[in-house]
């Protein structure tokens, strides 16, 4: 986890995060060898002298230099700090993993008393533990400690929930590890990061709290100081002396930051990957508008509903780009239904994405052509308010998009079909009632059962495969002229996939809409499409009508069609396979699939294929249409 | 003998009020060295009855015997192992997936070396024993999916559960893991219950199937004379919906 961390702390907040906490660390470990003797030495003769050259925050009661005491009290707050930190997190630890080792019935006890020492307000609970201890440093951390014990509990508790619903965590049961085995093993390591995260964060409010007890005359006591201690001395003259009383303060305030900001930066390093770079997006910009670019493409289908040349999409990888994306162009005509098909990161849904204007940053998408219903959806260089309006009303309007989970696509705080309703008032200029109707009207349509009945319902009184046609459902709403549908079957069953793919295909012939469907199942696209686009590695490397998939030209494409299991399959023999994987984004030198390709050559590993139009097929390989007989060889 | 078997074996959720039945009644017997097919659709029951006979989920009614005795459902060296749909949720991220291997291996090996033992079940399910010291974010799907077989196999089980292992996957992969399940089977003389929807998949795999329908066992038999004649309307509409079928 080294580098996002290190990558994180390249912003100035967590800069200055790392910044602060070693100054406290340094002057915790240094202070007092260095100022200590400083710090205690006793001048009567100069009590409670103002600031100067000399005592940079004046002195105290005794006459000692109140700067160096501060710097020296560095050690003993920071130490009761960790130790009372400590304390919370261990019995944090011991108390939200109790439930899990206890078992069932002494487990919701455990659960119950967490529940009951949370509502407790932190400070108060010091507070009793403080007077019941008594006065004193390791006392009042002791308090401090159990204070924010059930803050850390109540976390472990509901991570340690989460990571047991996990397979491995099963599979460890299944093999025989006990309890203690699986949280040493298996629980422990996967909620230590957030626990980290947390008791840094945790340390800052104990900071400030310890210093708020010693302030009382609860924590530490004299000749012992901490920075509480000092700052209720320095309070006593704080008419006198204010510059006095600050400085104390201010430590704390510092110090209770440093931690702060260091845990926020720890957690904020944890979730985020990789950030923009301003150098790289002018980079892009140029490739845009390079004119020096020659596109081997032909020039824009006027008729075709979609029409995309040398579309490209790209991220930031340090200071260069990766192009998962590489140079795709295709139409897609009214009515018609295209198949977009490869394995996972070939670059289907990247595609898709850029297509209907899905992308953000950091992601960055160019092409000599992006044409959807006649507009240019990347005409950056002369954009205005206007023509943004104008996009977006067509993109909402006539096209829609269907993904794999349709809860990522549909509000589950919501009725059914008020969403579909808000579609029709929002993009369809219709009033209320006439959206009810068509809301109710489109449920029908996407073959939902008693559609006024369902239409009143939340998305999670619906099964799966009615969610998915309830999608459907709100991308048909406006009647659009591309559906873009992306694995939509995938997570759901044989007979549900069959009905779901019916119902695009009725749809389609119903509305004329035009559809873009993408799987990696070319059995599922096969059945629905009348034409094919084969990816792989961000490239279109074969197209071809749906019927001639058993005579495809690409070495890639037959082995995907291989590779299915279907009721007519031989089952004596081993199924083809594709051996390795597809590459990831980068440079790749010569066919992109020759590593993996029974068919390759040394040409094949050197240079790169064009894709070669002819007639209604296209095809990228230099051995495209050969016989596979050597496939059988490699598989063994 | 290696001969699993289902007697009556019901599981229930939730509490008298509202009361999920997810298997009713079951009686099934997985036949020592082979492959037994489950098929049917999500909520059927299937996955519960493989989580029950592991342990996974309690059992209401009936019992669950491995040759004629009840299978163990505690202490260690398990005689059955279970390899889950998603190997992403299924291996620890934080475990290397040699750690992952030896571990669950720790009840069935004596003095073995770890290292051969490591090398050893990697290069049965054909991945590099380099993959060793690798985690498994670095792996691709099907690569997790072999590790996943692998220390299924540590345990030295007589019996594997295999639940969906290919529906996460991409087609690519699926090929290779249904080869692999087989070359194994017949290796290791396993037995082995394979759960899935996808019934060209279980055709490919294994001579025997069930169907499972709300619970219940509707249809078993030989693969062929079930898909020439089924008896249930179930299994019909199954066989008439897959991509690319015959039907």
């Amino acid at each position: 986890m080294a580098t996002p961390i290190k990558r994180a702390f390249r912003t100035p907040l967590a800069f200055a995060a790392l910044v602060m906490i070693s100054i406290v660390a340094l002057l915790a470990i240094f202070g007092p060898i260095i100022w200590g003797a400083q710090a205690s030495e006793v001048n009567i003769s100069n009590m409670l002298a103002p600031p100067s050259w000399e005592h940079w925050a004046g002195t105290d009661a005794l006459g000692r230099d109140l700067f160096t005491r501060v710097l020296v009290a560095t050690r003993l707050t920071v130490l009761l700090t960790l130790e009372a930190t400590a304390i919370g997190v261990s019995g944090g630890i011991l108390f939200g993993c109790g439930p899990f080792l206890l078992g069932p019935r002494f487990g919701k006890a455990v659960t119950w008393f967490i529940g009951i020492a949370v509502a407790f307000p932190g400070l108060l609970l010091a507070l009793f533990f403080a007077i019941i201890f008594g006065a004193g440093a390791s006392s009042a951390a002791l308090a401090l400690g159990l204070a924010s014990a059930p803050s850390f509990a109540r976390l472990c508790q509901t991570l340690v929930a989460g990571i047991l619903a996990r397979d491995y965590v099963g599979a460890a049961q299944i093999s025989g590890s006990g309890r203690f085995r699986i949280l040493i093993r298996h629980i422990l390591p996967n909620i230590g990061e957030p626990l980290i995260v947390n008791a840094t964060i945790g340390a800052g409010s104990v900071l400030l709290s310890f210093a708020g007890l010693s302030f009382l005359g609860l924590g530490v006591q004299a000749p012992a100081y901490d920075w509480g201690r000092l700052l209720m001395e320095c309070l006593r003259s704080i008419y006198v002396h204010p510059i006095a009383s600050v400085t104390p303060g201010v430590a704390v305030v510092l110090a209770g930051l440093a931690f702060n900001l260091t845990g926020e930066s720890l957690a904020h390093a944890l979730g985020i990957t990789s950030l923009g770079d301003l150098g790289l997006r002018a980079k892009i910009r140029s490739l845009r508008h390079d004119p020096s670019i020659t596109l081997d493409t032909d020039e824009p289908t006027q008729d075709a509903i979609v029409c995309v040349r040398d579309l490209h999409v790209g991220f930031p990888a340090g200071l260069d780009i990766v192009e998962p994306v590489r140079g795709v162009s295709f139409d897609i005509f009214a009515g018609e239904a295209v198949g977009l098909v490869g394995e996972s990161g070939c670059g289907k849904s990247l595609t898709a994405l850029a297509v209907a204007q899905l992308l953000e940053e950091p992601a960055q998408v160019w092409a000599h052509s992006l044409i959807f219903h006649g507009t240019e959806l990347l005409d950056c260089g002369n954009d205005n308010k206007e023509t943004t309006k104008a996009r977006n009303h067509l993109l909402g309007t006539s096209m829609a998009m269907i993904f794999q989970d349709p809860m990522t696509s549909l509000n589950p705080t919501r009725r059914v079909g008020e969403q579909l309703a808000e579609l029709g008032r929002v993009h369809g200029g219709l009033n209320h009632r006439q959206a009810r109707l068509r809301a109710i009207e489109r449920l029908g349509a996407v073959r939902i059962t008693n559609p006024e009945r369902r239409a009143r319902q939340y998305p999670y009184e619906f099964s799966g495969g009615m969610r998915q046609r309830a999608m459907i459902g709100v991308g048909v709403m406006l009647t659009p002229k591309l559906i873009i549908a992306d694995e939509p079957t995938t997570a759901l069953d044989v007979i549900v996939q069959e009905q779901i793919l019916d119902l695009l295909g009725a749809i389609r012939r119903e509305d004329g809409a035009a559809l873009l469907l993408i799987s990696h199942d070319v059995s599922v696209v096969r059945e629905v499409c009348s034409r094919i686009l084969v990816m792989y590695a961000g490239r279109i490397i074969e197209e071809l009508p749906s019927a001639d998939l058993d005579q495809a030209r690409h070495p890639y494409t037959r082995l995907l069609v291989a590779a299915v299991p279907n009721m007519t399959t031989d089952i004596t023999q081993p199924l083809p396979t594709i051996p390795g994987r597809p590459p990831e984004p980068g440079p790749i030198v010569g066919c992109s699939f020759s590593p993996r390709c029974p068919l390759a050559d040394d040409r094949c590993r050197s240079t790169d294929p064009d894709l070669i139009t002819n007639g209604n097929t296209r095809v990228a390989c230099w051995h495209a249409g050969q016989p596979l007989v050597q496939i059988a060889e490699v598989v063994e | 003998m290696s001969e699993l078997t289902f007697h009556d074996v019901s599981v229930h959720f939730g509490t008298s009020r509202h009361r999920l039945i997810a298997v009713d009644h079951v009686n099934l017997t997985v036949g020592s060295a082979g492959i037994l097919g489950l098929v049917g659709e999500s909520g059927s029951g299937k996955s519960t009855l493989a989580r029950a006979a592991v342990g996974l989920a309690p059992i209401t009614t009936g019992t669950i015997t491995l040759g004629g005795k009840p299978v163990p459902m505690k202490g260690k060296n398990r005689p059955l192992a279970m390899i889950f749909q998603d190997p992403s949720a299924s291996l620890d991220p934080r475990m290397s997936v040699g750690d992952s291997i030896w571990e669950a291996g720790r009840g069935a090996h004596g003095g073995e070396d770890k290292q051969s033992t490591i090398t050893h079940l990697l290069s049965l399910v054909h991945l590099d024993p380099k993959h060793a010291k690798s985690y498994p974010g670095q792996l691709s799907g099907g690569q997790r999916q072999r590790v996943a077989i692998a220390r299924a196999l540590a345990g030295k089980p007589q019996v594997i559960i295999a639940d969906e292992i290919t529906s996460s996957l991409d087609v690519s992969s699926q090929g290779a893991i249904l080869n692999l399940v087989r070359e194994l089977v017949d290796e290791l003389a396993l037995t082995m219950l394979f759960i899935s929807h996808n019934l060209a998949v279980v055709r490919y795999v294994s001579t025997r199937f069930a169907v499972m329908y709300s619970g219940r066992i509707v249809e078993e038999g030989e693969t062929s004379a079930i898909i020439d004649t089924p008896s249930h309307e179930y299994t019909r509409q199954l066989l008439a919906a897959i991509p690319g079928g015959s039907s």
